[in-house]
């Protein structure tokens, strides 16, 4: 009986067996067989055609939160530098506010001919606000939508700014293959229009601008940690320059060594463990290495010049670029992280400051003052040497930094008659003035 | 007891049967639509077998469209080489004049004569095949040129399978992340045309790009290397679309260099 029940088992496992490799090799054969497509490249990229209809505002009459939504999301977009937006004067009488009002048809033909289209609705009540927002591919009507999401919020400006700035931000990286918006990102500052000169923080647009030092000093050159949540900046509060570096979570200062002598224009590794600094702690200003909390500190240059404004390679954390004027005026320099590899990066005319990397850690933007004329915002390739001048014509343009899309600068200029903040796109177009009040300088934009 | 004995040997043999089909008929159940989730359905939006719309439809590329789209468009880089003038009417023949009798009137003075009529020429035979004023022009055909600062690319979709259909968007937002990625700076400078570099690689669901692999070399180790880089500089790329149900999807990606 036992035999039996045995030679039964087994005469029924081995088919069985071959069954489930039957089938599992059909599944393998058809998971193999993935989706593909082909796509290649010349030597241009073109923009997207957006079109951008009001969002239509339901719920209370007379809201001004729709009306900001809609003006914040189209400037967000139109800043971005990746679409070309289609005016508002040619779109079709009604816009949709959900995908069933869509009529594709409408949007594709001319004048608006538009690839997609962004749309949606802002209910607003008393005290929440509900903003539905779709995004869609005109042109292929019957395939599913780019984008579809529910935003809510408490209902103030400042939630519907925020919630606007996400879209924009969500709409930016989904169609610029992953690439981060920088609707969300902030600006650090120095502004003197409370009299002393003190470290401000606004969001990208200019609005929203917050003091966050209180030192009655001198207090310079802001730099944000990478993940946003310290900044650090140089500080006459104790009668020398010194760094002080300040945790926006706890709102107060964060330990960090104080050195004798001049202390300035701290840079955050990558990884934000390490900073680099310029110090003349031993009687010269050079460049040194500690980790953020100033312990393991080493010396990275040590010549009888001054080098300062160091900046680490965002990408690789492997390079420093710096300021020294070993050579007879300031000059861009570069070296490994452990102060190996001395080189000189720009021609050594004129005077050149403050470098700093672009994100992909390829591109470095300085000033330079290049015929004694005034100081203006350069671009160079750092694998060829290559120099791009981006303004030109404007009074003096200095301090540029990188946003955290690669596509814009920030930078101070004194082409309205006092130093102010701009922005411009990475070519040198676009240009936005964002600070008014008082003088405002050194900006820094935040690492996302 | 012998004929039970072949009864049992029967029922044996029976089950066993029948236990196999019906596991099998299950694992079919089972395994086709599991095999059907996975990928683009079949009979998809945008699947069929026809579907001009696609060229059409590239989002990203401003071209001027073609001022006519005659149906029979014949493909040359000229609108067309001979155009067909209308017949020119035959002057109408003057009355011929009366020849005056002699004597009657004084000889006039000879009528200058007109120059000879130059012999109208003989409109030349069109060649076979030759195109129709007005009827030439670019093609529609699944390529669409791009001509920037000088360099000259193009691209295909057509043949790009229901993913390149579906969501066009973010093939072209592939491009577009990759194309700002390529650093031509970085190609020696003495090269000025290089034939076409094909890398293949696979887009995971994160957007990952991994499995780069060069498909054909442009025989320009600075321009594979740059196109190489280009890719490598773009990953990770945004995740797939979330609606998109495969796990990854391949791609064939093509870099044309010309200064």
């Amino acid at each position: 009986m036992k035999l039996k029940g045995n030679r039964l088992g087994s005469s029924l496992t081995l088919p069985t067996v071959a069954l489930l490799l039957l089938s599992s090799t059909a599944l393998w054969a058809v998971r193999t067989q993935e989706d593909w497509f082909r796509t290649g490249t010349g030597m241009g990229v073109e923009k997207f055609r957006l079109a951008v209809p009001d969002f239509r505002v339901v719920g209370l009459q007379f809201n001004p939160l729709g009306e900001t939504f809609n003006r914040v999301l189209w400037a967000d977009l139109e800043y971005s530098g990746v679409f070309d937006l289609v005016s508002k004067s040619f779109y079709p009488l009604v816009p949709p506010a959900a995908p069933e009002e869509l009529r594709p048809q409408e949007w594709v033909a001319e004048p608006v001919n538009t690839h997609l289209v962004v749309f949606g609705y802002v209910n607003a009540s008393s005290t929440t606000v509900a903003i539905g927002a779709w995004v869609y591919d005109v042109r292929n009507p019957r395939s599913p939508p780019v984008l579809a999401k529910v935003y809510r919020g408490d209902a103030s400006e400042g939630t519907v700014r925020q919630l606007a700035h996400q879209l924009a931000d969500e709409i930016v990286s989904r169609l610029s293959g992953g690439l981060p918006g920088i609707a969300q990102s902030r600006i650090a500052f120095v502004s003197n229009r409370t009299g002393s000169k003190e470290i401000w923080l606004m969001d990208y647009d200019g609005h929203n601008q917050v003091r966050l030092t209180y030192h009655n000093s001198i207090s310079l050159a802001p730099r944000w940690s990478p993940d946003g949540t310290r900044v650090a900046f140089t500080t006459y509060a104790q009668g020398k320059p010194d760094i002080q570096i300040h945790s926006l979570v706890t709102n107060r200062r964060v330990a960090f060594p104080t050195y004798p002598n001049t202390t300035t224009t701290l840079a955050w590794s990558p990884d934000g463990r390490q900073v680099a600094f310029s110090s003349s702690l031993t009687g010269n200003q050079e460049i040194y290495v500690s980790n953020s909390d100033g312990s393991n500190l080493r010396r990275l240059t040590d010549l009888p010049s001054v080098d300062i404004s160091p900046a680490w390679n965002p990408r690789t954390g492997q390079q420093i670029a710096f300021v020294s004027d070993r050579g007879g005026a300031p000059q861009i320099y570069l070296m490994d992280a452990d102060g190996a590899n001395v080189e000189r990066l720009t021609s050594g005319e004129g005077y050149a400051t403050s470098p700093a990397w672009s994100p992909n850690g390829q591109m470095i933007a300085f000033a330079w003052q290049k015929d004694l004329s005034s100081f203006d915002v350069y671009v160079l390739d750092v694998a060829t040497r290559r120099t791009v001048q981006l303004t030109y014509n404007g009074g003096r343009n200095e301090q540029p930094v990188w946003a955290p899309d690669g596509r814009h600068l920030v930078f101070q200029s004194n082409r309205s008659g006092r130093d102010q903040i701009w922005t411009m796109l990475a070519d040198g177009t676009q240009l936005r003035q964002l600070t008014l009040d008082g003088s405002n300088s050194a900006p820094q934009w935040s690492w996302r | 007891m012998k004929e039970s004995k072949i009864q049992e040997n029967l029922k044996r043999p029976l089950v066993v049967s029948a236990g196999i089909h019906s596991a099998l008929l299950a694992a079919l159940l089972i395994s086709v639509p599991a095999a059907h989730y996975r990928g683009e359905a079949w009979g998809g939006p945008g699947g069929s077998a026809i579907n001009v719309s696609v060229v059409r439809n590239l989002p990203g590329i401003p071209l001027p469209r073609p001022e006519v789209v005659t149906a029979s468009r014949r493909a040359t880089e000229s609108k067309g080489l001979h155009r067909s003038e209308p017949k020119t009417p035959e002057p109408p023949a003057k009355a011929a004049v009366e020849i005056p009798r002699f004597g009657q009137q004084p000889p006039t003075r000879p009528a200058r004569r007109s120059p000879p009529a130059r012999p109208e020429p003989e409109p030349e035979p069109e060649p076979p095949g030759a195109i129709p004023y007005g009827e030439g022009g670019p093609p529609a055909l699944p390529y669409t040129p791009i001509q920037m600062g000088g360099a000259e690319g193009g691209m295909s979709f057509g043949s790009g399978g229901a993913f390149g259909l579906r969501y066009s968007w973010y093939v072209e937002s592939v491009r577009r992340r990759v194309s700002s990625n390529w650093l031509i700076s970085t190609i020696d400078p003495y090269v000025r045309y290089a034939p076409r570099v094909v890398i293949t690689f696979e887009i995971l669901r994160d957007g990952t790009i991994v499995n780069i692999q060069m498909l054909r070399s442009s025989g320009v180790a600075s321009v594979d290397r740059s196109a190489m880089r280009a890719l490598q500089e773009s990953s990770p790329l945004d995740r797939l679309p979330t609606d998109y149900a495969g796990e990854k999807v391949q791609v064939e990606f093509w870099f044309d260099f010309q200064r």
